[in-house]
């Protein structure tokens, strides 16, 4: 994929960005062909914060991508239009909705979520030659050929997180990690955590694992903190605020270190901003003057944020640029292999040897973990948050890690009894 | 050691709450002979009384907290006027009718907060008790456990020393010997009711700050309570009580070693033992089949 | 025509209908009308066992059991649907059987929270142990056969096959019910006392009930998930025991056809008000309400009540004409 083809997007954006977008002559844009994207996510339920805001986030880019005349692919202008479907995180409702978008709506491309959801489409999908991409690379299966995972490369970019913490607080020597005992995000996310802290030499001294019905938190917080952990590390994000909340009540004055900080200014409210302050953590805000360095793949990050916060003002969550990202690198893709059709753009995207990460130095992997080179992995941001803000303050090469210590992360995952090839 | 006392505590006053909506089950059940499956969704109104109005509204609080137990209140006595009254001789069909409320009630939530992830309520009372160095209990679950205490208290004191208290009872006992006795049976059906719902409402009030709120919530709280009143016993406020107090306590610490699924899956293969072994609870009076 | 010969061809008639429809319909909808076949077996199981007088709340969680043996099964000893459907059925059944001796102490109200409670201990345990339940998220990848060519993964020939095990299924419960085993139900269910004094056991009824009705909606949880490719805990959970008690109480379940008329009528309910999908289970919560206190016996009802009411307004209208 050529520098040029990047650039030509990133500056017809800026430019309506800058024109204010609705001057375009209707002809214009009625003469383009449409590529339909469908969303086959969770709008509704538990897992809704990390769809919803997806699709919001979506929209922003396809409507800027339409203002400014489409894109061009095979020589032909093409305008983005969503097609979403709410699942709910049920996997009934998740293979209905998948159906109907293929068939009825026919879409190029289908971006989910991941789970329980994307394996129960998975047998359909493959046979039917659906391009379908998912937030989570451990649905990657042998056999999976049309599943790619090219943003988030849930959890691996975990192990970043840690090994900012080792090299900055050498002091902190054991830590103890809480989640939720599925298999789809809380033990895979804790076996990630405990191959990077074994790697930075830090002792892990306790693994919480709890269910989904918990209401009240203290007495696991209080069973944790028993055991005087330097180091606190959530490794789910469904239950981070009340976490945070026991946490600080129980008075707990070490390291915290978490997967996703939804809603921190939340949490900043119930507990204080002197307590939140050093919360090292994975997900940026797109205000964050890091982004704008080069390597970044993003196309005006500080203006997609603050689009989004003034249409939706409180539901800013870690997808809400995942599934844009996800769908900018579909259309590159696309542009590559000079159509839509799902089989064109995925021989496109697997042909390049770097591929497009939002963050940089993309590169194929995965067969030695899940059996297939499906998910991109490159380098992912560092978060802490400062003055109640969160801030990159650095970027680390999760590729990096793992080609030095995938052994040790594929050994805890089979400790967990987690699939692994 | 510190484990064991702050175990202790959390479980207190866990178990304060498990009385609350434990009693109101009794009281319906006992009184009315009806199981109030939409139980758990009074609470889950209660709760989200306190976070549509004290926390997105801005209203104190304490009235806040009046305001939930009254309008949970209305709700339990028009299920029983247009629900279980007519449906009095057959308590399956009252069941079946409160499983709709339990639908209806989930719905209304969810058109009220949206969907999404749980409402959370910031605790209006800030700060921590700290004791001896290392026991540390936010004041918030100490004025929960204070007014469960006191909502309580003044329950009995209600049942035993008021003429409606005692009507209830004699209502519980035996129906038609207390209609005979010239008690109005719908009266005495509304009070219960009444009372059972607001004792519902005022749980969901006080836990509110200290929970996720979401249309989901009354599940748990539907188990709990018929866990603490099975193992307390069927037609047995007292012991009711103090099941709610021995299972929270028991909750919590299997949570703190075990885990909370283990947890509730050890308190439900509770409940089906003290139903084979001791059908009548701890306290209950035996019941001929 | 002569009344069997009546009820041949509407049979024959029903069956044609059966085979047409899929190929009538658009894909989203075939997957509903498999979905509502495994459905019909689901209710005219749990109606047997409500046969004894008794509302099990574990219907749900036995399809359940049902659908994680035929998953473990398939993917762990690779075999096919031929084998998992029936051994689906029998491990329910078998689990019915060792639940029967704590439950079946309880009657009525304690026997409706009993089988509540050992149903979501068991729901619990598939959270809990994620080895080899897999927990919250569950398990996939079980799929149906590939025989001879035919993909039984399309709907079409899933739902052919659905319907017959559906049917031979169905055959067998009837006969039960007509059978001197069902007599006896009956009479356990009615006249408990009466029947223990000439000797029936009922304790071994109800069991025999119990065991038999999950045997079938085990094989119904295994149909559900070689066409789905996934089962988690939450689809049997309490929202989905709702259902089925929504569809045996409006239907009615005096007659063997009543809780399949509250299935069908209620699915093509739900269907049509899809587009309501927030308000979806509030109008369930009130269809269940209303059907309680203004049918409760049952849409099974509504065509004898109609030639009563119609029998009273013929009778008022000719009463009417002699005095005018």
């Amino acid at each position: 994929m050529s520098f040029s083809r990047r650039d030509i997007l990133r500056a017809s954006i800026a430019g309506a960005f800058a024109a204010g977008a609705s001057t375009l002559p209707t002809r214009l844009l009625a003469a383009n062909n449409t590529a339909k994207i469908g969303m086959n996510i969770p709008m509704t339920g538990d897992y809704a914060p990390w769809g919803l805001p997806g699709l919001y986030g979506c929209q922003i880019v396809a409507d800027d991508i339409n203002a400014a005349g489409g894109v061009k692919i095979g020589g032909d202008s093409y305008n983005i239009e969503l097609v979403a479907y709410d699942h709910g995180y049920d996997t009934e409702k998740a293979v209905q909705g998948y159906k109907k978008l293929v068939l009825q709506d026919k879409v190029k491309m289908v971006m989910m979520l991941g789970g329980s959801t994307v394996a129960s489409v998975l047998p359909w999908a493959e046979r039917r030659k659906m391009l379908t991409t998912t937030l989570l690379p451990s649905d990657i299966t042998p056999d999976s050929d049309y599943l790619i995972a090219t943003c988030e490369s849930h959890p691996l970019y975990n192990v970043t997180g840690v090994e900012y913490l080792a090299e900055k607080f050498p002091q902190a020597k054991t830590a103890a990690i809480v989640t939720n005992n599925d298999a789809e995000y809380g033990l895979q996310s804790a076996a990630t955590y405990k191959a990077a802290f074994e790697v930075a030499g830090i002792d892990v001294i306790d693994v919480n694992l709890h269910g989904f019905d918990i209401t009240d938190f203290a007495p696991i917080v209080s069973s944790v903190l028993a055991k005087k952990p330097d180091i606190f590390c959530m490794a789910t994000s469904f239950y981070v605020t009340p976490l945070m909340e026991q946490l600080f009540h129980q008075g707990y004055q070490g390291k915290i270190i978490s997967c996703t900080l939804d809603y921190y200014d939340e949490i900043i409210a119930k507990t204080s901003r002197e307590f939140v302050d050093g919360t090292i953590f994975q997900f940026p805000d797109f205000d964050d003057p890091m982004l704008n360095q080069p390597g970044v793949n993003f196309p005006n990050p500080g203006d997609f944020d603050a689009k989004f916060r003034k249409a939706h003002p409180n539901d800013w969550s870690a997808v809400s640029w995942e599934y844009p990202a996800i769908l900018l690198n579909w259309i590159e893709g696309a542009k590559a292999a000079g159509s839509v059709e799902p089989t064109a753009v995925l021989k496109a995207l697997k042909s390049a040897k770097n591929p497009e990460f939002v963050f940089g130095e993309g590169r194929w992997w995965g067969s030695q973990l899940w059996g297939k080179d499906n998910a991109v992995v490159g380098r992912w941001p560092v978060v802490v948050v400062e003055g109640g803000k969160a801030r990159i303050k650095e970027y680390r090469s999760v590729s990096g890690w793992l080609d030095k210590h995938k052994d040790v992360l594929i050994k805890h995952m089979k400790e967990l009894g987690l699939r692994t090839v | 050691m510190e484990l064991v006392l702050l175990s202790i505590i959390n479980g207190l006053i866990q178990g304060g709450f498990f009385a609350l909506f434990a009693v109101g089950l009794v009281l319906i059940f006992g009184v009315m002979g009806v199981v109030n499956f939409a139980h758990g969704e009074l609470v889950m109104v209660g709760a989200y009384t306190i976070w549509l109005v004290h926390a997105q509204n801005g209203l104190g609080y304490i009235p806040t907290l009046i305001l939930a137990i009254l309008l949970v209140t209305i709700i339990g006595l028009l299920m029983e006027r247009f629900l279980f009254r007519p449906t009095r001789n057959d308590p399956l069909a009252g069941l079946i009718c409160s499983i709709g409320v339990l639908f209806v009630l989930q719905v209304a939530a969810t058109l009220v907060g949206g969907e999404g992830p749980s409402k959370q309520v910031p605790p209006p009372f800030h700060g921590t008790l700290v004791l001896f160095d290392f026991l540390r209990i936010p004041y918030q679950r100490l004025f929960g456990l204070g007014i469960s205490a006191l909502a309580l208290v003044a329950l009995w004191y209600f049942l035993t020393r008021t003429r409606f208290g005692w009507a209830l009872r004699a209502v519980a006992l035996d129906r038609d010997a207390a209609a005979l006795q010239g008690i109005n049976i719908n009266q005495i059906s509304m009070i219960a009711i009444g009372v059972g719902a607001a004792l519902a409402g005022l749980a969901g009030g006080l836990m509110a700050p200290l929970t996720n709120i979401n249309p989901h919530m009354g599940h748990n709280v539907i188990i709990t309570a018929f866990i603490v009143t099975i193992v307390g016993g069927v037609g047995s406020l007292s012991g009711a009580v103090y099941a709610a107090i021995i299972y929270a306590l028991f909750h919590t610490f299997v949570t703190v070693y075990f885990g909370g699924t283990v947890a509730t899956i050890c308190g439900l293969i509770l409940m089906v033992v003290v139903l084979i072994v001791r059908p009548a609870g701890i306290m209950g009076v035996r019941v001929s089949e | 025509m002569p009344g069997k010969l009546k009820k041949i061809l509407g049979g024959l008639a029903l069956l044609a209908v059966l085979l047409v429809l899929p190929h009538l319909l658009e894909f989203h909808h075939q997957d509903l009308l498999i979905f509502l076949t495994i459905n019909v077996l689901v209710v005219s199981s749990y109606r047997l066992v409500t046969l004894t007088g008794e509302w099990s709340l574990i219907h749900a969680v036995m399809m359940g059991v049902g659908g994680y043996t035929a998953t473990l099964l398939f993917k762990n000893l690779e075999l096919g649907m031929w084998f998992t459907l029936p051994l689906a059925g029998v491990v329910a059944a078998m689990v019915a059987g060792l639940l029967c001796f704590p439950l079946f102490r309880m009657t009525q109200f304690y026997f409706l929270i009993g089988s509540f409670a050992a149903g979501e201990a068991i729901r619990l345990c598939w959270i809990e142990f994620v080895n080899p339940f897999g927990g919250t998220g569950g398990l996939s990848g079980v799929e149906p056969p590939l025989i001879g060519g035919i993909d039984f993964l399309e709907p079409v020939p899933y739902f052919y096959l659905t319907l017959a095990v559906v049917g031979l299924c169905l055959l067998i419960l009837y006969r039960i019910e007509k059978s001197r085993i069902g007599l006896t139900l009956h009479s356990v269910h009615w006249k408990a006392p009466l029947a223990e004094s000439v000797g029936v056991d009922t304790w071994r009824y109800r069991a025999l009930a119990f065991i038999i009705g999950s045997f079938f909606v085990g094989i119904a949880g295994g149909l559900k998930v070689h066409y789905l490719g996934t089962i988690t805990p939450n689809q049997f959970g309490v929202g989905f025991m709702v259902f089925i008690l929504i569809w045996v109480i409006v239907g009615g379940y005096n007659r063997f056809y009543g809780p399949i008329i509250g299935v069908v009528v209620l699915t093509l309910f739900d269907e049509s008000i899809r587009s309501f999908d927030e308000v979806r289970p509030a109008i369930y919560g009130a269809v269940l309400i209303l059907s309680i206190l203004f049918l409760p016996m049952g849409l099974e009802s509504l065509p004898a009540r109609m030639r009563q009411w119609m029998g009273r307004a013929s009778a008022a209208a000719s009463s009417r004409m002699t005095d005018g």
